[in-house]
């Protein structure tokens, strides 16, 4: 952990040069579609792009704060079920291209509303209850939705009017990944981050410091919750057809779980890392295996917590911290 | 008055069942601090060995418990010393993200062994018989008997053996039960087998009553923890009365509430367990405090 609470202050360099590499990042993603690409590899960009921006949220809570949410596709799931509610139910807007930027803040502020009644119970509470709460909310909302027919449509679900092209969703991923990302490398860096990796810590400790940890965790659940509900609004969109079975699926908070692991928790560029790698690893290598790459997730997500708790980005940070980085230091000297 | 009787009668049953289901979740809580996220699964894994033994060899899900037990008795002790014994003693958050991966691990393989589709189990004793006026399904009321039974035996392991005297050491103070010298590895894979065991062993008492299919562990993980959080961490007369209250608020729900199915138990656990959390945060009968094994 000590890579992650360092307190000697950076150079200008370190400071700056994540945020300046990811704008740089942005820019080359801003021109990529008029390099005469595909629909279908914009498509897979824009997955990629998703699933960045579900790890970083999810990082935010369980990776910074520490509280593991087992159960965060369920704002995906609401996100999307707002989007088609206020879409297909509610005559919103008269056009359907202008309901969709007016329905997007309104999801993710219903995912973001819901956080706090789930977060105040649960996380008053230190230790493992938020996390059990959350898979419990998961798998009981998508009961509710099936039951709730007349609102949500049941098990039929509810199809949404195809507006988006390729490249419109493509961009509006990329900003809305940029911004996320962005938003997180300032919390990391702000007194508020700092709050949260103390709470991870040591909460006792910080609550004898006189920070109200409950406020903060339940702002950082929010705000988590808030952009997973956009995401989800978003990729409802996308899809134009959602019902209980395609929006809460488990294998999506396993992959936002999976992904910050990987890349490092807690760290800034280590759950979009995650993402990458973990998104060619299914397509390239568990492509092969269909069946089993759940499976192998889950395989994968117990080597993880053995041999490399602290992730990618953790570990070259600091190699003795890991089982694995002390096997390979071990093996190195081995050779000496 | 009668469909009243009925839904307390059904209550009763159901919650019998899940007095024995919940036992091994609220043990490895309480002895080691592990809460088990892969509790369903292994209750799933317990009803397809039933479902396998039943098709392949005819033999009775109940009688089939005799080869159960021991086999995951076995398989919860490697558990435990192959992976948990490695995290125990970590920030809790790693021994969760690791039952998770054995949860998520666990329900695909079956999902690629078995496929997705349900599986029955359907015993010729399947009827059932009046009792003043009730209907007592017979398969129900032989699980709520053998549930007892069971938790009557484990009280008596625990509190009247030498092996159970130190699981619950382990429980009361980990260092002071080193101190002794108890083997705590030991006794957790032990402790971790029966539990296992104690799970598998629910699944299969439950086969002949509901459909068995790869993924039905989540929402009897999610009983159990609410269970936990009524009853008390490892307690057995706690689990027998958190059991019984949700078995019995589930039927009732069922009977009374108009719109919502049979199969809504898990809305119902839900919604009881946000309510005790903001209501009793230390439990019901303020049993999620860290505690002693009874």
């Amino acid at each position: 952990m000590s890579a992650l609470t360092q307190t000697a202050r950076p150079s200008l360099l370190r400071r700056w040069g994540g945020l300046a590499l990811w704008l740089l990042l942005l820019l080359l993603l801003a021109i990529y579609p008029y390099t005469g690409v595909t629909g279908s590899t914009l498509f897979t960009a824009t997955q990629v792009f998703v699933l960045v921006t579900l790890a970083s949220n999810w990082n935010l809570i369980g990776g910074m704060t520490g509280y593991v949410d087992f159960g965060h596709a369920v704002f995906f799931g609401l996100g999307a079920y707002s989007m088609g509610i206020l879409v297909t139910r509610v005559p919103l807007a008269f056009s359907p291209e202008l309901s969709f930027w007016q329905a997007l803040p309104l999801a993710g502020l219903v995912a973001a509303l819901f956080a706090l009644i789930i977060g105040l119970p649960t996380l008053r509470l230190k230790g493992p209850y938020f996390s059990i709460a959350m898979l419990g909310t998961f798998v009981a909302m998508r009961e509710i939705i099936r039951i709730l027919r007349p609102i949500t449509g049941g098990g039929t679900g509810l199809d949404l009017p195809p507006v988006l092209n390729r490249v419109n969703e493509y961009y509006f991923m990329l900003g809305l990944m940029g911004l996320v990302v962005a938003l997180i490398w300032w919390i990391r860096r702000s007194e508020f981050g700092y709050t949260l990796i103390a709470i991870r810590e040591d909460e006792i400790g910080a609550e004898m410091r006189g920070i109200n940890t409950t406020v903060h965790k339940i702002i950082a659940f929010m705000i988590a919750a808030f952009f997973t509900g956009i995401v989800g609004a978003f990729w409802a969109w996308q899809n134009t057809y959602i019902d209980p079975d395609v929006v809460f699926i488990e294998q999506r908070t396993v992959e936002m779980v999976m992904m910050s692991m990987l890349g490092g928790l807690g760290t800034v560029w280590g759950p979009p890392l995650g993402a990458v790698v973990i998104y060619f690893l299914q397509d390239v290598v568990w492509g092969n295996l269909l069946n089993f790459h759940l499976m192998a997730l889950g395989i994968l997500l117990i080597l993880l917590v053995l041999f490399l708790p602290e992730g990618i980005l953790g570990s070259l940070g600091d190699p003795s911290s890991t089982s694995l980085g002390r096997l390979l230091r071990r093996a190195g000297r081995g050779r000496e | 008055m009668d469909q009243f009787l009925q839904a307390l009668a059904s209550g009763l049953l159901l919650g019998g069942f899940y007095a024995v289901m919940v036992l091994g979740f609220s043990i490895i809580w309480g002895v080691m601090g592990v809460i088990n996220l892969a509790h369903g699964e292994f209750l799933m894994i317990g009803a397809y060995a039933a479902w396998a033994l039943f098709r392949a060899f005819g033999l009775d899900p109940f009688a089939s418990l005799v080869i159960i037990l021991p086999v995951m008795f076995v398989v919860g002790y490697a558990l435990q010393t192959i992976l948990l014994n490695r995290v125990v003693e970590r920030p809790h958050l790693m021994a969760l993200l690791v039952t998770f991966g054995v949860s998520i691990s666990l329900a695909n393989l079956y999902k690629v062994l078995y496929s997705a589709d349900p599986r029955s189990v359907p015993v010729s004793y399947n009827g059932s018989f009046e009792l003043f006026g009730v209907t007592m399904p017979i398969v129900k009321t032989i699980i709520f008997f053998l549930a007892l039974l069971i938790m009557g035996l484990l009280h008596l392991f625990l509190h009247h053996t030498r092996l159970g005297k130190s699981i619950r050491a382990a429980a009361q103070n980990k260092d002071a039960a080193r101190i002794v010298g108890i083997e705590i590895h030991k006794v957790y894979a032990i402790t971790a087998g029966i539990c296992i065991a104690l799970t598998a062993g629910a699944g299969a008492m439950l086969s002949p009553t509901q459909a068995i299919f790869p993924f039905m562990g989540p929402p009897f993980t999610l009983k159990a923890f609410t269970i936990t959080a009524l009853g008390g961490l490892g307690r057995i007369p706690g689990a027998l009365l958190g059991g019984l209250l949700l078995g019995v608020t589930e039927l009732m729900v069922a009977t009374y509430v108009p719109g919502i199915g049979t199969n809504l138990g898990v809305a119902v656990s839900f919604v009881l367990l946000v309510i005790i959390l903001i209501v009793r945060p230390q439990g019901l009968l303020g049993g999620l405090r860290p505690m002693e094994v009874e």
